[in-house]
């Protein structure tokens, strides 16, 4: 096995009779790797589950080929910014990055030297003679960030690492994570904000209910997913004949004219066949001014998978 | 590696430390600590004032020996008055009884120098007498004794150490922040040893601290002379035996209370069994005995407490004697015990998970 | 001129009265609570002494019964203000018990976890938080000290006779009353002590330790200084003082009944004068 993968193998999570995650297979490589879901779809269980906190009910976990059991060499190279928000008591901003650093058997020049430089990072310089129980929600989570970044970690694990950063924290932040990644590091994150992940993975993992009901790059994920009708939208001049030329086809299963005349919104089964049948349109006479895939985003094959699954649902 | 483990456990006694010394939920530890101290304070100073006050009144208004002793029950109070002359304090107390009759109910004091006595007249017969003998170290001793035994280790330390050890693992799992921990790279025994130490040099701190201070706040009501032979002979002998068999109280309490807050998530159900099996103690049967830590931290006592008096007798007929157990034994035994639970212990917290829901 | 379409309507269905919207809380609070099988099987075994005395007024009355066991009415212990007073220290320590197993738990978490200020975010004073709070102890305590002592009574009235129960009504008063008085203090006490600490474990650890270590420390207090003020910190002795008085028994007890009633009255404003600076709706982190 390679060591320079996180990987899961029908990994499962019972608390008592209720779910957390169920039979998940994963292999993450480095680079930024998004969970995504809904609140509670088993993104922080897999995040607890990969950094020990909490153990499988069955399956077998490996981070960099070591077990999460063994804590004392993983957290030499894991970093994990949890959402608990809470700290220990009475400490300020600095004392609690600084005291957690020394726990990690550096001298306590290098503790403040790290400690200092993480605090600036994260920009909080201003604020790390604080109390931390005195910071606000957005502060919270950068010392938290700072927390796992601080000892320079190989895995950077974040659950919901953007949620409550102003937009300019958050853009700095995102481009953390792609520095880290680039250099061949494993950057794991949580969230429900769609585009922003859309934006900044590598890879995503879709969960719902406690299942992966998808991963890899979004465009595969897309394109495995053979059933799913796609949006395409086509601007043209002769909107209702390229409607009932695209009808004649059985995979396209809607056309809708929009509103201004200006072009029609396809709904197919087979985009590659769509697209080949516009290639022939065009040859023919139909003025084809643009095509747009409607709805090549994560967010859409994600409502597409979870709507999916809750029409599945009785 | 053992460099590690020891700086990651000096790093953890310093984390904790200001969680068991100055938190302010932990003020009522000191409380608990330091009543004692502050009781023997005002005791002594009360004590030593009684007795130049007596020693003043008694040159002022001498009383015999023989005088004192010529008084029985059933005299007057003129009687009374008139052997030792007037009290050099007096209380009068009106009663009326059911049937309408108004009694009435005084009290006189009088003193030698040395002892106070009291006299007790219902309706100008005297009834009841009461000698209070002034404070002697031998006394004070077994006093001390009493105190300790029954207060200091069975209710003091042991709550102190509910306190402190319980907050350990499991206030941190309710304030959600003990996963921190759990983020680095330090082992879970390293984590329990460097909290149970944390406890325990707050704990020995406070409580040794507090037993060094009452058994000097007894002495200072003595005289210089009587302080400075009692120490040339047995004194600092019992004083170490009462520093150490405080600090070997929280090193077993201790090392059970982690493990409670370690593996209960309500740790007041076993905080009270056990609480009730250390105060049963004395009625159980001598095996079932030395399963309790208050037998072995008794017998480490240097002054065996006498029974209380105040005792109903049919429960004083309850109470099973047993030898105390030898030093050596009681230390190994004290020792032992620890070691199994912080071995338990560090089992527990190897399984141990982050699930704070469920708190 | 902006023009705004006025779709907003007030809620005006009917509402709980201010007066009992406390109760709100208790609802909810006895439904977790008996989710516990612990004080479930706790509250069944707080019913055992009830039981037995109940047993034990029924056999004193039954003459055939007796003399088929060759047992004398005139040899089983009367049932007088001392039979009542004996179950009053019985169910009295049960309800403290009881006390240190749900007191902790009602005002603490509420604390820590910030949730005064959605409390009191609502139509919901202080006042009405703490009455809430404190009616679960009060029922869930009534359920085991005065109202099987009132059916002890009636058992013993309906089988004695209407001239027993029109001479012993005292009784009646004195059960409720006594009990009534332990099982405030005891609900004041848990509250206060679970808002000072705000942690449900140093709560109960505390409950146990004033009841407990103040009466170890009082020991402590009559055995160094030779006094018998120690009493005044045995919260257990100054309400048995009281349960002796009320019940008409004599008492071999170190402290006056005056003195035991001042005691319970400083206690309990103590305890109010605590939450009252507690329970808010805010916190400032220095």
């Amino acid at each position: 096995m390679k060591n320079d993968l996180i990987t899961l193998d029908n990994v499962s999570r019972f608390y008592g009779e209720v779910l957390g995650v169920n039979r998940v297979t994963l292999s993450m490589p480095p680079g930024i790797t998004s969970l995504v879901g809904p609140n509670g779809a088993g993104k922080t269980t897999i995040m607890n589950l990969v950094t020990g906190l909490i153990r499988p009910t069955r399956g077998r976990i490996r981070v960099l080929g070591l077990s999460p059991t063994q804590s004392h060499k993983l957290f030499g190279l894991v970093g994990y910014a949890t959402q608990f928000d809470a700290f220990p008591k009475g400490l300020s901003g600095f004392q609690f990055i600084y005291s957690f650093l020394r726990l990690f058997g550096y001298s306590n020049a290098e503790c403040k030297r790290l400690a200092n430089k993480v605090i600036e990072q994260v920009g909080l310089s201003d604020a790390a003679g604080r109390k931390v129980a005195g910071y606000s929600k957005g502060m919270r989570q950068r010392i938290r960030l700072a927390q796992a970044l601080a000892h320079d970690p190989r895995v950077l694990i974040l659950d919901e690492p953007l949620n409550g950063l102003d937009p300019l924290v958050r853009a700095e932040t995102i481009n953390l994570f792609r520095r880290y990644a680039t250099e061949g590091r494993h950057v794991l994150v949580s969230s429900h904000v769609l585009h922003e992940v859309d934006m900044i993975s590598d890879q995503v993992v879709l969960m719902s209910g406690g299942y992966v009901v998808a991963e890899g790059q979004i465009q595969s994920v897309r394109s495995e997913i053979q059933e799913r009708p796609v949006k395409i939208l086509i601007h043209c001049k002769q909107p209702s004949l390229l409607a009932s030329k695209a009808f004649e086809q059985d995979h396209v299963v809607e056309a809708q004219l929009l509103t201004e005349g200006s072009g029609v919104l396809i709904t197919t089964r087979d985009a590659d066949r769509f697209y080949r049948l516009l290639n022939h349109l065009a040859l023919s006479g139909i003025d084809i001014e643009g095509v747009t895939p409607a709805d090549d985003n994560v967010n859409s094959v994600y409502d597409y998978l979870i709507g999916g699954e809750e029409k599945m649902s009785p | 590696m053992m460099k590690l483990w020891y700086g990651q456990i000096v790093s953890v006694v310093r984390l904790e430390m200001k969680k068991t010394f100055f938190s302010k939920r932990g003020l009522w530890v000191y409380l608990l600590a330091f009543a004692p101290v502050v009781l023997y304070m005002v005791h002594s100073v009360y004590a030593t004032r009684q007795r130049q006050h007596l020693a003043q009144l008694a040159t002022e208004h001498p009383i015999s020996q023989a005088a004192f002793n010529g008084i029985k029950t059933g005299l007057s109070r003129d009687q009374v008055v008139a052997k030792l002359g007037e009290p050099y304090w007096q209380r009068t107390r009106y009663h009326h009884g059911g049937n309408g009759k108004k009694r009435s109910f005084v009290f006189y004091r009088y003193t030698d120098g040395k002892n106070d006595v009291s006299y007790h007249f219902e309706d100008n017969k005297l009834t009841w007498i009461h000698r209070r003998d002034p404070d002697t170290l031998p006394k004070s001793q077994l006093i001390f004794a009493t105190s300790f035994q029954f207060y200091f280790l069975r209710l003091a330390i042991f709550f102190g150490c509910v306190g402190i050890f319980v907050n350990l693992f499991r206030g941190e799992m309710l304030d959600k922040s003990l996963h921190f921990y759990m983020l680095t790279p330090m082992r879970r025994e390293v984590l329990l040893a460097g909290k149970y130490f944390a406890g325990l040099l707050a704990t020995v701190v406070i409580f040794t601290s507090s037993t060094a201070l009452q058994w000097w706040a007894m002495l200072w009501q003595f005289e210089r002379g009587v302080i400075v032979d009692f120490l040339a002979g047995p004194g600092w002998i019992q004083f170490g035996a009462y520093l150490s068999v405080t600090a070997l109280a929280c090193v077993g309490y201790g090392s059970i209370f982690l493990a409670v807050g370690l593996l209960f998530s309500n740790p007041i159900i076993p905080t009270a069994v056990v609480l009730l099996w250390e105060s049963a103690n004395p009625f159980l049967p001598p095996l079932l005995k030395k399963t309790s830590m208050i037998y072995y931290l008794q017998s480490l006592c240097p002054v065996t407490a006498p029974p209380d008096k105040n005792m109903p007798p049919l429960i004083n007929l309850l109470i099973s004697p047993t030898e105390p157990a030898t030093t050596l034994t009681a230390v190994t035994c004290i020792v032992l015990l620890t070691l199994l639970v912080l071995v338990l212990a560090s089992r527990l917290a190897r399984k141990l998970e982050i699930n704070y829901g469920t708190d | 001129m902006a023009v705004y379409k006025q779709t907003y309507k007030d809620y005006s269905g009917t509402r709980t009265t201010p007066w009992f919207r406390f109760f709100i809380l208790s609802r909810y609070s006895y439904a977790r609570l008996f989710k516990s099988k612990f004080l479930v099987l706790f509250l069944a075994v707080c019913m055992f002494y009830p039981l037995g005395c109940a047993v034990f007024i029924y056999l004193s009355h039954n003459i055939p019964l007796l003399t088929a066991l060759r047992l004398r009415s005139g040899a089983m212990p009367p049932i007088d203000g001392e039979f009542f007073n004996v179950y009053c220290v019985v169910q009295g320590a049960l309800a403290f018990l009881l006390t240190t197993l749900v007191g902790p738990s009602l005002v603490a978490p509420d604390l820590a976890n910030g949730a005064m200020s959605l409390y009191l975010s609502r139509p919901f004073s202080r006042t009405q938080y703490v009455a809430g709070k404190m009616t679960i102890l009060l029922l869930l305590l009534s359920v085991i000290t005065w109202i099987p002592g009132i059916v002890l009574y009636l058992i013993q009235a309906g089988c004695a006779g209407w001239d027993w129960a029109r001479v012993h009504a005292w009784l009646a008063g004195s059960i409720v009353l006594g009990l009534w008085i332990w099982i405030v203090v005891l609900s004041l006490i848990a509250l206060a002590l679970s808002a000072w600490v705000k942690w449900k474990i140093a709560a109960g650890a505390l409950i146990l330790g004033v009841f407990f270590a103040g009466a170890g420390f009082g020991v402590a207090i009559n055995n160094v200084t030779r006094t018998h003020y120690g009493a005044f910190i045995d919260l257990m002795q100054v309400v048995r003082t009281i349960w002796s008085d009320l019940f008409r028994n004599g008492s071999s007890a170190d402290l006056s009944v005056t003195e035991a009633w001042t005691v319970l009255g400083v206690t309990c404003g103590l305890c109010l004068w605590l939450l009252a600076r507690r329970i808010r709706a805010f916190e400032v982190v220095k």
